[in-house]
């Protein structure tokens, strides 16, 4: 009989002996698995969660999960607003056992651009011209500055390279949800002074773009807390920046593609990513019956974290530690994963 | 039970308990878990049409190890089947069984990749060399020995 145990014991040499999902070893021990990846550190739960070490697009910068449906123009803030402190109390949870496991914060955006919208038009009293179009949800009154060719500065500043060949404009805009943008007749743009190539694409360092929209709202409605502590909490705008390129097409004429989208929220750079499957994974409204808004792994709790960089929202917290440990690919498209963020969304923000 | 609910969970009716006698997979597919052995799966697959192996129907076995999902079900195919990609012990190459495995892949899932391999024999990529250079030099006459095959040891009978 012993020997018969040790045999078993020793048939399945490959295989970890997996932790599974309702006995989570402490993190020293998970941190001494023959683990591929650098070894992880246990850290402290802290509700506010460090600014995102999730850098792979822009070194440097914090990245911003967006909260706006990647593929519907209508998702649009006004379902999943945040509320205006941005760091909510997440509910306790057990001390995560890997640094690359984060709790989404919450940044609110007043004003949003939806960027499969935005449009390049014959200006109709001026055919040789181009004048920009889009819709635009603002949670406050503010203004719209078109830029052509403009360089990224820092502190999220723009510059036109050409100032004396396309000086930006400057439109007023007042709050509403789902408005249209059309730029007024007579401040459009003569395309044609650019060269096509130069139109089709950023510059080498991507800090340059061919069209740039800034939206930047006027001081908050409603001053945070935080704000009146704060000595100059009006020098820093709140500001969207959408970044395109503008590609000629022999039948539609000029299309506009949408590169990225900044925001610029009390002095912190976000980049707007799309998450996929977001749309869908609204936990309080979970039925067990509901497909596609559980885990795909356990197919039982549903979905709340991402993963990244590839940006799948498609499963639970438990289940990503588990995954972790396992296979650290995507389940959805086989990637490798950097990190998991952890996206509670409370339809009552 | 996280790896019955995994395979309960789409079910309709909702299964009484934790036990149940069918998984609901897809046309031409059924898969029923042992009464011994709860992830052992007695799977039939019907040979997909327009295929050497339409008419047939080919029993398999197949294996949740306790890693499930985060490692993939061993399959294998119990009736005799002449295809490039399976062997004579019935063992079956296909990636997402082996290093293309994906936890968010499903009973279900893998076998219709199953089902699919049989419409689209890859004689490239051979588990069967023989069955393989028979395929890639003469393939009309490796269909009719798959069809030959699928009449005598998956007829159903």
């Amino acid at each position: 009989m012993g020997t018969s145990s040790s045999n078993r014991r020793n048939q399945n040499p490959s295989y970890y002996q997996n932790p599974h999902h309702h006995q989570p070893l402490p993190s020293q021990q998970l941190a001494s698995y023959s683990d591929p990846y650098p070894a992880p550190t246990p850290f402290a739960y802290s509700p506010h969660p460090p600014p995102p070490i999730y850098n792979s697009y822009n070194p440097g910068r914090p990245n911003l999960v967006p909260y706006y449906g990647p593929y519907h123009n209508h998702g649009g803030w006004a379902g999943i607003r945040p509320p205006p402190v941005s760091v909510p109390q997440p509910p306790p949870l057990p001390p995560p056992p890997y640094v690359d496991h984060q709790q989404a914060k919450k940044v609110r955006n007043d004003v949003n651009v939806h960027k499969g919208t935005l449009r390049l038009e014959v200006d109709e009293f001026n055919p040789d011209h181009h004048l920009v179009s889009f819709v635009f949800d603002a949670m406050i009154d503010g203004s719209f500055t078109i830029f052509y060719f403009a360089k990224e500065e820092s502190n999220c500043r723009f510059f036109p390279l050409y100032p004396e060949v396309c000086e930006p404009f400057k439109f007023p805009f007042q709050k509403g949800v789902g408005q249209k943008f059309s730029q007024p007749s007579g401040t459009g743009i003569d395309l044609g002074f650019f060269e096509l190539d130069d139109l089709s694409k950023p510059s080498a360092k991507e800090d340059v773009f061919p069209l740039v929209i800034s939206a930047e709202t006027c001081l908050p409605s409603v001053p945070t807390k935080g704000s009146l502590d704060d000595p100059s909490p009006s020098s820093s705008p709140h500001m969207q920046i959408t970044q395109a390129v503008i590609q000629k097409n022999d039948q539609t004429g000029f299309q506009v593609k949408v590169f990225k989208q900044i925001l610029w929220i009390d002095g912190i750079r976000y980049e707007l990513r799309e998450i996929f499957g977001i749309e869908n994974s609204a936990a309080e409204s979970f039925k067990d019956d509901d497909p596609g808004k559980e885990c795909v792994i356990c197919l039982t709790e549903p979905k709340d974290t991402a993963v990244l960089p590839c940006r799948h929202m498609c499963i639970c917290s438990e289940c990503a530690q588990t995954l972790r440990l396992q296979s650290n690919k995507c389940p959805i498209c086989r990637q490798p994963i950097d990190e998991f963020i952890e996206i509670k969304i409370n339809k009552a923000d | 039970m996280v790896f019955i609910v995994r395979y309960v969970v789409r079910l309709k009716p909702k299964p009484v308990g934790d036990f149940l006698l069918c998984v609901g997979t897809a046309p031409g597919i059924s898969a029923s878990p042992s009464e011994e052995n709860m992830r052992y799966f007695n799977v039939m697959i019907l040979g997909p049409s327009q295929s050497p192996y339409e008419g047939g129907v080919f029993k398999l076995e197949l294996f949740l190890p306790e890693e499930y999902p985060m490692a993939a079900p061993k399959v294998r195919f119990l009736t005799k089947i002449y295809h490039p990609n399976i062997d004579k012990l019935g063992r079956i190459c296909l990636d997402i069984l082996k290093d293309k495995w994906s936890p968010a892949l499903q009973i279900r899932t893998v076998l219709l990749s199953i089902q699919a391999l049989l419409s689209a024999p890859n004689p490239d990529d051979p588990l069967s060399e023989n069955v393989a250079k028979h395929w890639k030099t003469n393939e009309a006459e490796a269909v009719e020995t798959a069809k030959e095959w699928t009449q005598l040891y998956a007829s159903g009978t």
